[in-house]
């Protein structure tokens, strides 16, 4: 492969142009009007607009993305995660104008692509699932399945995803309009109203296992993450090892077992992960399966010493696994969070704005793969994923340690993020146990009240914004956003001649 | 120099004793202390007080200074009462209230008008960020003084998009 084309934005384009450099294939880029100057459009050799801000007008538009793939002469197309990653008639349409598809076959994103196909592929491949409906379902099913089964249970959109078209019921007299809500909201998101139904896990967490094949019929599974902690759905701290599977590591073989399993049913190649529930008997459940590259890779990397997306390409080109089973080997604790322009105390809100500072975290055992700059502004059009911070370490408790460490050392300016948040996640008693599961972050707002800043700190605050504000000869002024540069001009001024 | 802070909305008053770089500070009725203050970067403030090293990042937004000392972040206003004019005291005694926007967005829909009676709790109108819509409500019943955000506008934090009296 000489070229390959990178059909993604922000950290993960980056991510992939890296491995690309470092195996001396040219990187190209596709960029909207929103990302001219992201960096995923700086670091690349080549680079094509290929829309406006609207992905469904830019990133999600496969004419262009292959236009743009001819155009330049590539030979193969990274999808990265998200926008056509997951799309089988993507896959098929790289395929048929003769671009190799860094992923899976068109046929096996299909079978995993609908829930409920999915869950009866898992069935059908010995992995256990949760106890449901499998198909689209009508009211009068879903009642006689909770007589049976009981209540919770958790109603889920067949072409559903990020939680949308998804209701927790409690009981009977909350079914009727659960079902409809359920029904109107994946009709408006996904517009396909059908419903299924699941016995809803309490208290589950979120494992899920790496697998990796090559065309050749050789797959080998690369361990664990556990993502329990999420938020709106969404995971935003993973881990590898599982604090679970670290304490019971039979675990991991069962777990990874079932996942290969699952995989080999739908004929899968290249990178992939099953996603399972694990309740508090240690039973698991097969979830889904995500054809394509995890955003959390890292920590994979991190623990296992191997490079996911170069493994990717070489698979894609053809290759065989360089490896199996048995010279898989993990070592240490990794721990990755994602930081978001949101903020984490006023319902995750996102914060989209330019970076007015930024100091990045750096020393022993980081890894930090960004997207940003000091003066880039967030686009408010995408996800608002900044950066994924890693660290490695021996253990997981010193992996803790090195997090907060990190985390202060990290300063965003001119935006909120969720830094602050995951400083007070990561000294919380019941994570350092390891004690996770998905409500993790909802229960932990519920017994820990809003942090409070030591007395010092208000009072230093308090001096630097005096110093900072009288600078100035009228600080009752609004404050102008030139101030700044005029401070430069002046040099110091006011209380700090 | 005396100056009146509102440091995440509850009042505060500092004496400034001494300017930097050897500052002399009371905060309230808090000891009086001995700062060490230097800017080594563009808004950055590094502050030694009794052998303790802090590192204050400041930045000016529309509504007040944004103060990040160790990951706290604090909302601080500074004025002099000396320079204090009616404005300053005349908009809480008036009732007026603002309606800023909670997060840099799109204007999706304007749902009232300058002039229009609203109750406390309507809606005034939607703002959009990444696909999440958040309906912007009146604060107090009342009279829509000002509301000028017209739809598909773009709005930064802490912008006011609307006044209610």
């Amino acid at each position: 492969m000489r070229k390959v084309l990178i059909a993604n934005r922000g950290e993960i384009a980056v991510r992939v142009i890296r491995t690309l450099r470092e195996m001396g294939i040219g990187a190209i880029a596709v960029y909207s009007d929103a990302d001219r100057t992201s960096l995923h459009v700086r670091m690349a050799d080549e680079a094509e607009h290929i829309g406006p801000a609207a992905s469904a007008e830019s990133y999600l538009r496969i004419d262009k993305i292959l236009a743009a793939a001819k155009k330049h002469g590539a030979d193969a197309i990274h999808p990265g995660y998200g926008f056509l990653s997951e799309n089988a008639d993507f896959a098929a349409a790289c395929e048929d104008a003769g671009i190799v598809f860094i992923g899976p076959s068109s046929d096996s994103i299909r079978r995993m692509g609908s829930k409920t196909a999915a869950r009866q592929t898992a069935i059908a491949a010995g992995a256990p699932v949760v106890p449901g409906i499998d198909h689209g379902a009508t009211l009068e099913e879903v009642r006689a399945f909770s007589a049976e089964h009981g209540f919770p249970i958790l109603l889920k959109a067949v072409a559903g995803g990020g939680g949308k078209g998804m209701r927790r019921v409690n009981r009977d007299a909350e079914l009727d309009a659960a079902f409809r809500d359920a029904a109107s909201e994946a009709e408006r998101a996904f517009r396909s109203a059908e419903i299924y139904v699941e016995k809803l896990v309490e208290r589950p967490r979120h494992i899920e296992i790496q697998v990796l094949g090559d065309q050749h019929g050789n797959m080998v599974h690369l361990g664990e993450r556990e993502c329990s902690i999420q938020r709106r759905h969404q995971k935003v701290i993973e881990e590898s090892p599982s604090p679970l599977i670290a304490a019971h590591p039979e675990m991991r073989h069962e777990m990874g077992e079932a996942a290969v399993r699952a995989a080999r049913a739908v004929g899968y190649y290249n990178a992939g992960t099953v996603e399972f529930l694990v309740d508090q008997d240690r039973r698991f459940y097969f979830l889904e399966m995500n054809t394509r590259l995890q955003v959390e890779h890292p920590i994979t990397e991190l623990v296992t010493g191997l490079d996911l997306v170069r493994l990717q390409v070489e698979i894609a080109a053809g290759g065989r696994l360089p490896f199996d089973q048995s010279q898989v080997t993990w070592s240490g604790s990794a721990i990755e969070c994602r930081i978001y322009a949101e903020d984490p105390y006023n319902h995750f809100l996102p914060y989209p704005g330019k970076l007015t500072r930024l100091t990045r975290p750096l020393g022993p055992g980081i890894r930090l793969d960004g997207c940003v700059y000091e003066g880039w502004t967030v686009p408010m059009e995408y996800d608002p994923l900044l950066a994924k911070l890693a660290v490695w370490t021996g253990s997981r408790e010193e992996s803790v340690d090195r997090m907060l460490r990190a985390l202060r050392e990290y300063d965003v300016g001119g935006i909120r993020t969720n830094i602050g948040f995951f400083r007070q996640i990561l000294e919380d008693f019941e994570f350092r146990k390891g004690h996770l599961h998905t409500g993790f972050i909802d229960e932990f707002f519920a017994r820990t009240p809003p942090p409070e800043a030591p007395p010092e700190l208000r009072a230093v605050a308090a001096l630097a914004a005096a110093i900072h504000a009288t600078r100035r000869t009228d600080i009752a002024a609004p404050v102008a956003a030139s101030a700044s540069s005029r401070w430069l001009s002046e040099g110091r001024g006011g209380l700090l001649r | 120099m005396k100056l009146a802070l509102s440091i995440d909305s509850s009042p505060e008053r500092m004496d400034l004793l001494a300017p930097a770089p050897k500052t002399r500070f009371r905060l309230g009725d808090g000891p009086e202390l001995c700062a060490d203050v230097e800017m080594p970067e563009p808004g950055v403030y590094s502050v030694l007080i009794d052998g303790r090293s802090y590192e204050a990042r400041v930045e000016e937004t529309p509504a007040a200074l944004v103060v990040v000392i160790d990951g706290q972040r604090f909302e601080i206003e500074v004025r002099d009462p000396r320079r204090l004019t009616r404005k300053g005291a005349g908009g809480a005694a008036d009732g007026v209230q603002t309606v800023a926007a909670p997060m840099p967005g799109k204007v999706v829909r304007v749902l009232a008008a300058a002039g229009d009676a609203v109750e406390a709790g309507q809606g005034l109108l939607v703002v959009e960020a990444m696909k999440m819509q958040n309906e912007m409500k009146s604060p107090r019943a009342g009279k829509v003084l000002s509301l000028s955000a017209k739809e598909g506008a773009t709005v930064t934090a802490g912008e006011v998009l609307a006044t209610i009296g």
